[in-house]
């Protein structure tokens, strides 16, 4: 924070604090909101939960109990009511399939996700920036085309494809990479986090850590190619017109190495957008990595939501999605705090907050 | 001098990945030790009384035990829990003797007053609402005793000769550690304690359930150590899984993937499931109220032909409704062949044109392939005795309710056995619900002889009841039979002892691994 544009460091600080919480107050309407829709949308369009959690011989009277202990034969408000005062009191429910509760449901698998997505999104950003500036420096070479060719392979191809062409060629016929887990169950060290990785290292377990990584490997790369190629293209785009910035002339023409323009001038200024992006694709990999944890069996939050729909689960349902949206709404917050310590143009004053 | 440190800090970084890299990948356990098994989908739960579903059964099977079990390729019944067992002259009163020793793997002692409190929470009046087998397993009974410490003295409310049966299920049946129930609120769908060959390690959702050697068996102790359920969702990858040689034994797979798996040097299991395939009439409709129209239409069928071209020898033909390893089969009853041209002429008397069929678009159990592909294949049979069949395709969740509505000449559906006993099938044509008597078939002695069998005890007299209702099945010809759907699974060469049972589930205690 070196070249900070505000002289007053504490000002600064309380003006980003009531940012946030002014911020987190806006999160109370949206969660109202999508509880709101995944409630209706639940009960309208899933079939009735009570005959698939009963099974096959299940009678209209059992139904009824059953429908009636879970209060689903209450009007939808009161059904809504009681569910949103179990939200602010820390209840989300049980799920109907597995009555365990919801929340302890969400925690087993949630990591798994986190896990996954941290990895990917650290992959594609690492690759999409350094793909991206390279061909904007580069600008009509050869490793300029290849890499926007790689990147429009990445944004067209399906991840699931994406993921069974990776099992087929290192599980299938290499056989040097696992298909399918997070880890080797014998290995798993106890829980502490979630995060086998960190867990694996609290517990010293070395080995551990390595078969953790050893099962990230296939499915971060499956996930993490269609945010890469995005933020490679973002980077690409946003670099060229930094480049063409008289500033950057200006740096050059100071006797600058090209490496220290690009560097310090060119990448730290078109990197506000990369930033953006990259916070939204980490938002949508935490929410929506169906489609990579079913192809690669990997325990996360994801399949299982896909799971509970078909089945009705509708605490569980809901739970996710409350879940999914405040986190999605936080990495949001996150983001454009971190867009105030790359630009110190940006304020959080009342005009310009977005 | 900044470039240097962080070129140094990525090649040290770098460097230990791949130290790390090439230390993994193999565990530092003997692999010879472990048995590791995929399946499609997590479980339910891991409390007998809780679940519906043969994922958890397979689990449960080697934690738990009944009183009884079935027989290893048949669903006879044998002792197991229970040494021996008496049914009282007016069939109402069952006493069990059971087995003395057996602990439960909390170190609790097995005895009668744990087979009670088991019986007693799925009684109605405790049982809940969705302790979803309760009521079929022991909605007879009235009262349970334990008489003396290795005696039970079970009192049906009716005579109910499957009710032994049921005590070899692999749900609501399995015997429970009372102190676990009490510990965990009445459910152990998580903290599962029996006195079977395994005892619970951990299971972490959707991921893997890890079992152990029970070290204090009370018969033959398990001769590998660990057991592995590795959940493994997508079916192809479940196949590239076994052929990678990270899992040993899969199951739930089809006929599209046999080639994958036998070039991969690895085997097939195959045994006929508990299930049957059919294709129902509409016993209430005019056009087939008559048994004669019925068979007709069931001649100008060639199902060893169907059967062989939809499912790829991965189904038999069905000869009688009973699957042939459950008890009341009738090897000598046969159902009516393929005749064409005496079909043509029945049915060109009766003056039927065209029927209207309903499907199931999804596959199921008992018909992988699933139900437009079989109504199609019988369209065609059909046009060639001169009758247009109409058919109207639903998914499956819809399709129930249409069957229910009863607006239909032909229907198709299937039954999963639930506990081996012949009544489990037969009964179907006799139930008074239309969504599981989809013919609507109504037959006085049909009804007779089904309340008979129940109230026979075992034994031939019981076995010629179930004959005589085989044979009015083919004579009245209610459902036209398609087929038994087998079993398949899959297992690497390196397992020796590979058992997996009719009921769809799988025991580890006999099977060793080699390197």
């Amino acid at each position: 924070m070196g070249n900070n544009a505000l002289t007053n460091p504490d000002e600064r600080l309380l003006t980003v604090l009531k940012y946030i919480i002014k911020r987190l107050i806006f999160l109370i309407p949206v969660l109202i909101g999508v509880s709101i829709i995944v409630f209706i949308i639940m009960r309208v369009f899933s079939p009735d939960p009570a005959p698939i959690v009963l099974g096959q011989h299940a009678t209209q009277e059992t139904v009824n109990t059953w429908r009636e202990a879970n209060g689903l034969n209450n009007p939808v408000y009161i059904q809504y009511l009681s569910f949103i005062k179990g939200v602010f009191t820390g209840d989300l429910g049980t799920s109907y399939y597995t009555k365990t509760p919801v929340l302890k449901e969400i925690l087993a698998r949630f990591p798994a996700t986190i896990e996954l997505a941290v990895m990917a999104i650290i992959f594609a950003s690492f690759f999409g920036i350094l793909i991206g500036t390279i061909s904007a420096v580069k600008k009509n070479s050869l490793f300029d085309s290849a890499g926007m060719v790689t990147a429009l392979i990445g944004v067209s191809m399906p991840i699931f494809w994406l993921g069974i062409i990776l099992i087929i060629i290192f599980s299938g016929t290499l056989h040097i990479l696992p298909s399918s887990g997070r880890i080797n169950p014998l290995l798993q060290p106890p829980t502490v986090t979630g995060f086998y990785l960190i867990d694996s290292l609290i517990a010293g377990n070395i080995s551990a850590f390595g078969d953790t990584l050893y099962h990230l490997l296939l499915p971060s790369l499956a996930l993490g190619m269609y945010s890469m190629a995005i933020i490679a293209r973002m980077t690409r785009s946003s670099m060229l017109e930094t480049l063409g910035q008289d500033y950057i002339r200006t740096a050059r023409a100071k006797g600058l190495t090209e490496g220290k323009t690009i560097r310090k001038h060119a990448l730290r200024n078109a990197l506000i957008p990369i930033v953006t992006v990259i916070g939204l694709q980490l938002g949508s990999l935490l929410g929506g990595a169906v489609l990579t944890e079913t192809v690669f069996s990997w325990p996360g939050i994801g399949s299982y939501t896909v799971n509970c729909i078909l089945k009705s689960d509708f605490p569980v349902v809901q739970g996710v999605v409350m879940l999914v949206a405040i986190t999605f709404v936080l990495i949001n917050l996150v983001v454009d705090v971190i867009y105030a310590f790359i630009d110190p143009r940006i304020k959080f004053s009342k005009k310009e907050d977005a | 001098m900044k470039t240097v440190k962080r070129l140094m800090c990525t090649i040290l970084a770098v460097a230990m990945l791949s130290v790390i890299l090439t230390a993994c990948g193999q565990g530092a356990n003997d692999p010879t030790d472990t048995l590791i098994f995929a399946q499609g989908a997590d479980p339910r739960g891991l409390d007998p009384a809780m679940v519906d579903d043969g994922e958890s059964s397979k689990v449960i099977v080697n934690i738990y035990e009944g009183l009884l079990q079935y027989a290893k390729d048949s669903t006879k019944l044998e002792a197991c829990l229970a040494e021996s067992w008496k049914v009282s002259e007016d069939g109402l009163t069952y006493t069990f003797n059971l087995r003395k020793g057996v602990k439960f793997q909390d170190g609790t002692d097995f005895n009668a007053e744990a087979v009670k409190v088991n019986i007693e929470r799925q009684m109605e009046g405790n049982a809940t609402a969705d302790m979803s087998y309760a009521g079929f397993v022991f909605g007879t009974v009235s009262k349970v005793e334990a008489t003396d410490e290795s005696t039970v003295v079970i009192t049906l409310k009716e005579k109910n000769t499957a009710f032994l049966y049921n005590l070899a299920m692999s749900l609501a049946a399995p015997i429970v550690s009372p102190k676990a129930l009490k510990d965990n609120n009445n459910n152990v769908n998580e903290h599962p304690v029996g006195t079977g060959p395994y005892k619970f390690v951990r299971w972490d959702k959707e991921q893997a359930i890890v079992l152990v050697r029970n070290d204090d068996y009370w018969g033959e102790k398990a001769k590998t150590k660990n057991v592995i359920f590795k959940i493994i969702k997508d079916n192809s990858a479940r196949v590239v899984a076994l052929n990678n040689g990270e899992v040993d034994m899969i199951d739930g797979i089809d006929a599209t993937v046999v080639s994958q798996i036998e070039s991969a040097g690895n085997k097939l299991d195959q045994p006929d499931g508990m299930n049957i395939n059919y294709m129902a009439y509409n016993t209430t409709t005019p056009v087939f109220s008559k048994p004669e129209v019925r068979k007709a239409f069931s001649q100008a069928v060639n199902v060893p032909e169907l059967v062989k071209s939809l499912y790829q020898g991965y189904a038999s033909p069905a000869d009688s409704i009973l699957p042939s390893f459950v008890p009341g089969y009738a090897k000598d009853v046969m159902q009516v062949t393929y005749d064409p041209e005496a079909a043509k002429s029945v049915i060109s008397a009766a003056g039927i044109t065209s029927v209207h069929v309903i499907t199931y678009s999804n596959p199921r159990p008992y018909n992988t392939a699933n139900g437009q592909a079989l109504a199609e294949a019988i369209q065609g049979y059909l046009s060639k005795v001169g009758v247009t069949a109409n058919i109207e395709v639903f998914d499956w969740t819809t399709y129930k309710e249409k069957v229910k509505a009863g607006d239909y000449d032909i229907c198709f559906y299937g039954w999963t056995g639930d506990n081996g006993d012949p009544d489990n099938f037969m009964a179907l044509l006799s139930d008074k619900d239309p969504s599981m008597n989809v013919s609507r078939y109504d037959n006085s002695e049909y009804k007779d002889l089904i309340a008979k069998g129940k109230a026979t005890p075992e034994g031939p007299d019981r076995d010629a009841v179930y004959a005589q209702l085989e044979k009015i099945q083919v004579d009245q010809n209610p459902w036209l039979l398609i087929s038994h759907s087998k079993l398949l699974s899959a297992y690497s060469p390196k397992i020796q002892g590979y058992y997996y049972h009719v009921t769809g589930n799988i025991f580890f205690s006999e099977m060793t691994k080699t390197k």
